[in-house]
């Protein structure tokens, strides 16, 4: 009788960590968005080298445990794997890594062919400030609100990056609310580039970029670190990364330096920060009335900042003359999201004429909104940090 | 009596509210104002220096090429349409890659030479017709 006695009871342990009997509805509805996302990666290829391992992160985040029993499971359990896995965004370790391989896969010529484009870079940032009133109305701290303020950025690792040193606490919901629009680009653009351009506007065809030489290349990550870092400071690991992988490859002497930073290094990083990220979406901590808030204010900073950028293009038309002229579409590329944004142009732009070929010239405002969302961070941090 | 000092009471709230309200908004304009002129600044400068740096480095190769006896010509306004250049890239690609829209026609036969061993031998093989 008392084996069976000590059976049952070891059964019935057993059953009270089991994921069933620790499940509650935010576990479900998180494991089932986890799910959609791997639908969106997979079946529907929106950023699937992102979506993919955000959305096995989600799952693996929310599977039921008995949570403070001390076994070392969650993210948020000191001691644990994922911890660990973790300590690299919310130190704000893998952002400037990622900046690194994205440095060394860009090329800048398109930027440097008419230099003038990189303003609509600029130009597509209003989102983040803009973003950062509301928020601080709605009632968010300084620190919190510019951490949602930079979704508006759409990049993902700088995201991460200044709301690791902001808002550490609303890290999950800004990452993920930041990879998301990132992956819904070619959702969210079209409209607001539509509504905002007329047809006439949208088949303007620009004058094909100049070649650019090996020097101008060699130059640029030079200057422009020591321009924008000198301007704002604390984009420095940011900045700082994306020049030197830049450098790398331009340099023509660091193509192996260059292929480990742009292939196996951000891939590494890539998975390692897509499955904590998601990881760290653990119902309990995450299912909050804030984190609605968030997404609903990064979606917003991301259609400010397209808004911004189309309306600055034509902003500049008034300006330029004949040949000159920008088709406004490609300043929706300035709110980064490499290359994304530029992609969506370049289909608009061969939708309403199949010789129109914009790729090349939304890059420019693209890329140069990367070091725009870097600088943008950067600000904030030099503005909002000393308050914390 | 009670009536009018929640009145006053609520009056002060939405008095203090309002004026929070506007710290609030003011202080979120100034930042918002001074980060977004500071990145404009950041990458105006930026892109006015790389203007004026392509420049000089035209200028510079203008003054080389005429010191060595070579004329020097502006490309500025070289119009290739969007097809042309897609054309050029594509072939540039394919010839770096490696594709081949035909193949050499010119074919190599190289004699080998087989020393005979009884491993290799015809002799011994198993393909031999069945005789009768």
């Amino acid at each position: 009788m008392d084996v069976l006695e000590q059976l049952w009871s070891g059964f019935q342990t057993f059953v009270q960590y089991t994921g069933f009997a620790n499940a509650t509805l935010g576990h479900i509805a998180m494991i089932a968005a986890g799910s959609f996302f791997l639908y969106l990666g997979i079946k529907k290829e929106f950023e699937p080298l992102l979506l993919v391992p955000i959305g096995f992160g989600i799952i693996i985040g929310n599977i039921p445990f008995v949570e403070g029993a001390g076994l070392q499971l969650g993210i948020y359990e000191e001691g644990s794997v994922l911890s660990y896995l973790y300590y690299g965004v919310t130190k704000g370790i893998y952002p400037p890594l990622i900046f690194l391989g994205i440095g060394a896969m860009t090329d800048f010529s398109a930027l440097l062919s008419n230099p003038k484009l990189m303003i609509l870079g600029a130009a597509a940032q209003v989102g983040i400030f803009l973003t950062f009133i509301v928020a601080l109305l709605l009632g968010f701290t300084e620190q919190q609100a510019a951490a949602i303020g930079i979704i508006g950025g759409a990049d993902g690792p700088t995201a991460i990056f200044l709301s690791s040193k902001l808002a550490p606490e609303l890290i999950g919901a800004i990452a993920i609310a930041a990879y998301s629009y990132m992956a819904l680009v070619p959702v969210i653009q079209p409209p607001i580039i539509k509504l905002l351009t007329s047809d006439k506007e949208r088949k303007i065809k620009m004058k094909p970029p100049r070649s650019v030489s090996k020097l101008e290349k060699i130059m640029f990550p030079i200057v422009g670190l020591l321009l924008t870092t000198f301007i704002s400071p604390g984009g420095l690991p940011l900045l700082g990364m994306l020049f030197f992988g830049n450098l790398l490859k331009e340099s023509g002497v660091t193509k192996r330096l260059a292929d480990t930073a742009a292939k196996p290094l951000i891939d590494i990083v890539t998975i390692l920060l897509g499955l904590t990220v998601g990881a760290s979406t653990q119902a309990t901590t995450f299912l909050t009335p804030e984190s609605i808030g968030i997404f609903v204010l990064g979606a917003v900073s991301f259609m400010i900042a397209t808004a911004g950028g189309v309306l600055f293009a034509k902003f500049m038309n008034l300006f330029l003359k004949g040949d000159n002229k920008l088709n406004p579409m490609i300043g929706a590329a300035g709110v980064s999201a490499v290359p994304d944004s530029a992609r969506v142009v370049q289909h608009l732009g061969i939708k309403e004429d199949p010789s129109n070929y914009l790729l090349m010239h939304a890059m420019a405002p693209n890329v140069s909104g990367v070091i725009g969302s870097a600088v943008a961070a950067g600000i904030m941090l030099s503005l909002l940090l000393k308050v914390v | 009596m009670d009536t009018l000092n929640t009145a006053v009471q609520q009056a002060g709230e939405t008095a203090q509210n309002s004026k929070e309200f506007w710290t609030v908004l003011n202080d979120g304009l100034i930042i918002s104002i001074l980060g977004y002129a500071i990145v404009f600044m950041a990458l105006v400068g930026l892109s006015v220096f790389m203007i004026y740096f392509t420049k000089l480095l035209k200028l510079n190769l203008k003054k080389k090429l005429e010191q060595s006896g070579h004329e020097s010509t502006e490309n500025d306004d070289l119009d290739i349409p969007g097809e042309v250049t897609a054309a050029i890239a594509t072939a540039l690609n394919q010839h770096f890659a490696e594709i081949h829209d035909f193949e050499n026609t010119v074919i190599t036969i190289q004699k080998v030479q087989r020393p005979y061993s009884p491993w290799s031998s015809k002799i011994y093989g198993l393909r031999h017709s069945p005789r009768n």
